[in-house]
């Protein structure tokens, strides 16, 4: 027997389904085979989501309709979580600490502050609600204050990112060969822009 | 309608990802509205050695997955207007996009550019399978080396088993001194082993690296030897008759090279 595809997780909000990966159309099936041997049992609870293997939007509508139309269960939307999740802990807040040496691929989301005890290397990514701050060299793409805090800074011992993101604004590394920074530096938002500046101000 | 392209070669290394943007940036030299897109989800380089990495911020996994539209994903490249890059995402693997959307991305890609280079990841698995899904026609890379040989052999039956007939062959990183000695295999028993019709023959050349390094195509580099090469590879691709750079020709070249470093 194989591994299920379908499988429903009841939560506090709600039954989340879980999708594993596989074809498409086996999901499909096996969905509709499972909501109909147990569908009264779902019968006026909520579905929540639907989480793990990724869909595209026409995928999610598809499976939608099944739990909907063909079932008459009800789907109720996730509300925007998104938007309470503005991290405002910028000054003092939820921080996460990251021992290792970021690799091409790798990659630390995180709703909080990120402290990374190593280098983040080009092709890899740090997103973080706060601040970043990179006690090694940042070779990669940061992403700080990514729920939407302007007020968040990214600092590192050598800041040279490929690509430098802080709320909205995207700044990038400039084509043209640029010296290597010989002192931590800070990026920060003033008015629209992202601007680097030293760390220590002149002594 | 354009066509799309897939550049593929079984082995590693042999350099695909260098051909793709040689070629990429050559037709958009000749005034063609061209897009290359990265099939390497996980270990992609087109963007590094195009020069384009700094400005990545959607790749083709989002827009398979409709997080942003096509038009979001695409970046033009710096140089060239009419040239676009979709990059592959590095954080995901292979297994992040399938086949059937890869058929529907570059059906939607050839509605608006002239030509669609995909550059495949090496090996045969699904990201070669995705990178072949919606090509029209295919480009075989091999180097003057058996496994390479053997492994471009594996991948036109492959690509001729999908429905990709007569593919093209590039042979690249060939060294005219050592084909002349004998020390490497020569065109000729390439092409009688793997029996398909030459798109062309790109030499071993300094200035592929330095150009890489600076991402930055040789192409545009009118007085190497490679440039040179993939410029008439596109000229080929776009239906002009050039001939091939023969290999006495290449040979007379070198050795005027040879001559005026030891005449010193």
């Amino acid at each position: 027997m194989t591994q299920d595809l379908v499988v429903f997780k009841g939560t506090q909000d709600g039954v989340y389904i879980y999708i594993r990966e596989g074809s498409f159309d086996s999901i499909k099936e096996e969905l509709d085979i499972k909501l109909r041997k147990s569908g009264a049992f779902f019968k006026g609870g909520k579905i929540v989501d639907f989480k793990g293997k990724r869909l595209s939007s026409n995928e999610l509508e598809e499976l939608k309709d099944i739990v909907k139309d063909k079932h008459h269960l009800k789907i109720v939307e996730r509300k925007k979580v998104k938007e309470k999740d503005f991290f405002t802990g910028i000054k003092e807040g939820m921080t996460k600490f990251v021992k290792t040496t970021l690799r091409s691929g790798q990659s630390i989301e995180y709703k909080g502050n990120v402290v990374i005890f190593g280098d983040v290397n080009p092709g890899s990514i740090v997103i973080s609600g706060g601040n970043i701050v990179v006690l090694g060299s940042l070779r990669g793409v940061a992403h700080a204050g990514c729920s939407g805090n302007k007020n968040a800074i990214v600092a590192a011992f050598s800041l040279q990112p490929s690509q430098l993101r802080i709320a909205d604004l995207i700044a990038r590394r400039p084509d043209e060969d640029i010296e290597e920074p010989k002192w931590p530096e800070i990026a920060r938002i003033e008015g629209n822009e992202v601007i680097i500046e030293r760390y220590l101000p002149k002594k | 309608m354009g066509k799309v392209i897939v550049i593929t070669s079984g082995k590693g290394g042999v350099g695909k990802t260098t051909t793709v943007a040689n070629i990429g940036t050559g037709l958009a030299m000749l005034g063609n509205k061209v897009v290359v897109a990265d099939a390497d989800i996980g270990l992609r380089n087109l963007d590094v050695v195009m020069g384009l990495e700094n400005r990545i911020v959607y790749d083709i996994v989002d827009v398979v997955e409709k997080v942003c539209r096509l038009k979001q994903g695409l970046i033009r490249d710096k140089r060239y207007e009419g040239l676009y890059l979709l990059p592959a995402a590095q954080t995901k693997d292979k297994s992040a996009v399938n086949p059937e959307q890869m058929l529907e991305l570059c059906n939607e890609l050839k509605e608006e550019f002239d030509y669609v280079l995909i550059d495949s990841p090496a090996g045969i698995e699904l990201g070669f399978q995705n990178a072949i899904a919606g090509a029209d026609e295919s480009i075989v890379v091999t180097t003057p080396e058996i496994s390479a040989v053997r492994d471009a052999d594996r991948v036109i039956g492959l690509l001729e088993a999908k429905g990709l007939n007569s593919p093209k062959l590039i042979i690249n990183r060939i060294r005219p001194d050592m084909v002349k000695k004998g020390d490497m295999m020569n065109i000729e028993d390439m092409i009688d082993i793997l029996a398909i019709d030459l798109l062309g023959v790109v030499p071993d050349d300094e200035a592929i690296v330095v150009a890489t390094n600076r991402g930055e195509p040789v192409v545009v580099n009118e007085s190497a030897l490679a440039g040179k090469a993939y410029n008439n590879i596109s000229r080929r691709i776009i239906g002009e008759e050039v001939e091939l750079l023969n290999f006495k020709q290449e040979e007379g070249k070198f050795s005027k090279i040879m001559k005026i470093l030891f005449s010193k």
